[in-house]
């Protein structure tokens, strides 16, 4: 997992090379420092740092060893990788309301329909759409294809997904 | 090796020709004689317990279409046939039917009874009852070998079976329709709507006069079944699967697919349980994009990881290479 960490540090000597052995320690990969000098406030200054980590439990652990060397965690966050979804759809696509096809997509948390694609040869016959969905994490992937086969059913669209999951 | 073949269409026939073809090399690799003794088709039973003429049997179809019109055939039907005539193994290639798996499933049921092998190429009665046919066999101690059935020419029952014996399999995904693909690498390359490519299809002899079996996916999907059963040990039936077939992908979906590098394949995918035939967008440069009428089948294992075997899925002369090999495993088990 990718997490995004905010530690705050006392600006003197060390104190960088403290916070980032437990990291190393647990395993953890560091992805990025950024240092915020400009925010100094008080002889503290705010650090975040990006780093990858196999499981919650050792992310645990270098919580509880940061805390253990006075370290103070302002913020911490698994960072979601985002994956693209694409699939094509035929049916009567714009005569069953596209934008609500949207919406109704974009309603679920870390789901967004990033780009549609549409192909009307005949405004009599049916048209086809290709659409691409942005996920925040695999989990997602299998609720965005649910929705929209829910969504397919009720308005007799066809869907054409991609193999496994979106798997590329 | 006594041989009682029942149904000579496409299938039989070829069985006869792969024979005429392979007596000798049979003979010097495996020491197998095989004598077909008895030749049924609708019409009735050509019977020789000393072996039929086969090159005659193949002029007579040629002549009259009809196996009766053989020398001293008689109005028997298969299922008598298999009743009557000693023999070791049933060859059983008629017509699939996957709505109540007849006369095929009543063919192979009534040789376990009587102690017969069965080989075949007739997936209906294994899409509808596996089970039911597995433990007819496994009572009176036969065989029943079915390569053929899901995937025509490719030998992917025995790779899994043989060659991947210790992994489990957890996913299998593959293309096992030819007429679909053939459909959709045409509409694809040529960006030709389906229709178009579907009659130029029947015209070459590809598709069928009526081609809702591969179409709708049906064939696929019975396929499916035998794989999930025979290699996941799975138990389900045609009914379980949910089975979308290509009559609604149209041109624009192909084209919007090529824009992105993907192709459309009717894919059927056994995992997590889950049996689904449908079209899906394949990456180009995927295992799974093969072209033409061509079949293709991708294994994921546990250890292993992915395994793909790709080949004829169908052909009267090639899906032969399975009902052989299937009868020669038989010999070798014997002897
Ligand atoms: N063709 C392929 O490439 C291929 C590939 C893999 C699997 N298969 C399977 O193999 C089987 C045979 O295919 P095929 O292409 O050879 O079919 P086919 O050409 O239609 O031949 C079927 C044969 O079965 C006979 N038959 C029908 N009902 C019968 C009965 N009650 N008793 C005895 N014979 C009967 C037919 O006789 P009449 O001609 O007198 O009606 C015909 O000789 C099918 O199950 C098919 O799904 C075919």
């Amino acid at each position: 997992m990718k997490v995004s960490l905010d530690m705050v540090l006392k600006d003197i000597p060390g104190q960088l090379v403290k916070a980032l052995e437990p990291i190393s320690e647990y395993g953890g990969n560091i992805i990025s420092i950024v240092h915020l000098r400009e925010a100094i406030k008080g002889g503290r200054v705010p650090v975040h740092i990006t780093f990858e980590v196999k499981d919650p439990d050792r992310l645990n652990k270098i919580v509880n060893e940061l805390e253990k060397r006075d370290i103070w965690v302002s913020k911490l966050g698994e960072v979601k990788r985002k994956e693209k979804i694409v699939v094509v759809i035929t049916g009567h696509i714009v005569d069953t309301d596209l934008r609500d096809t949207i919406d109704r997509l974009n309603e679920i948390e870390g789901v967004m329909v990033a780009d549609v694609a549409l192909a009307m040869p005949d405004p009599e016959k049916e048209s086809s759409a290709r659409m691409e969905i942005e996920v925040s994490g695999h989990a997602k992937v299998k609720k965005a294809l649910e929705r929209l086969e829910e969504i397919a059913e009720e308005k007799d669209l066809f869907i054409i997904k991609s193999l496994w999951g979106g798997r590329q | 090796m006594k041989v009682q073949l029942v149904g000579f269409g496409n299938i039989g026939q070829g069985f006869a020709q792969v024979l005429l073809k392979k007596t000798r090399s049979l003979r010097e690799r495996y020491g197998i004689d095989l004598q077909v003794v008895s030749i049924s088709d609708i019409s009735g039973t050509a019977i020789d317990e000393k072996g039929l003429n086969l090159q005659k049997a193949l002029a007579t179809m040629e002549k009259t279409g009809k196996i009766i019109d053989y020398p001293g055939a008689k109005k028997i039907s298969g299922l008598e046939a298999i009743e009557e005539v000693p023999a070791d193994v049933v060859v059983e290639a008629t017509p699939s039917n996957i709505e109540t798996g007849e006369p095929g499933m009543s063919h192979m049921l009534k040789a376990f009874e009587i102690g017969k092998h069965v080989v075949t190429s007739n997936k209906g009665p294994l899409a509808l009852s596996f089970k039911k046919l597995k433990e007819a066999a496994s009572k009176t101690g036969v065989e029943f070998k079915y390569e053929a059935t899901a995937g025509g020419a490719m030998p992917i029952i025995n790779l899994a079976r043989e060659c991947l014996s210790g992994d489990d399999i957890i996913a299998i995904e593959g293309i096992l329709n030819g007429t679909t693909n053939y459909i959709l690498t045409g509409m694809h390359r040529k960006e030709s709507p389906f229709d178009i490519v579907l009659r130029e299809s029947q015209e070459l002899g590809i598709a069928e006069a009526d081609p809702s079996y591969d179409i709708d996916g049906i064939d696929t999907a019975s396929k499916l079944v035998i794989l999930a059963n025979a290699l996941m040990g799975m138990d389900v039936s045609y009914k379980d699967v949910r089975v979308k077939g290509i009559r609604r992908v149209t041109l624009e979906a192909v084209k919007l697919a090529k824009e992105e590098g993907y192709v459309i394949k009717l894919i059927g995918e056994v995992r997590n349980s889950r049996l689904e035939v449908s079209p899906r967008l394949v990456p180009v440069n995927h295992p799974l994009n093969v072209d033409g009428a061509l079949n293709v089948a991708m294994f994921e294992t546990d250890i292993a990881g992915e395994i793909t075997i790709v080949g004829k899925g169908a052909g009267a002369i090639e899906t032969n290479s399975a009902l052989l090999s299937d009868i020669i495993s038989i010999w070798r088990k014997r002897s």
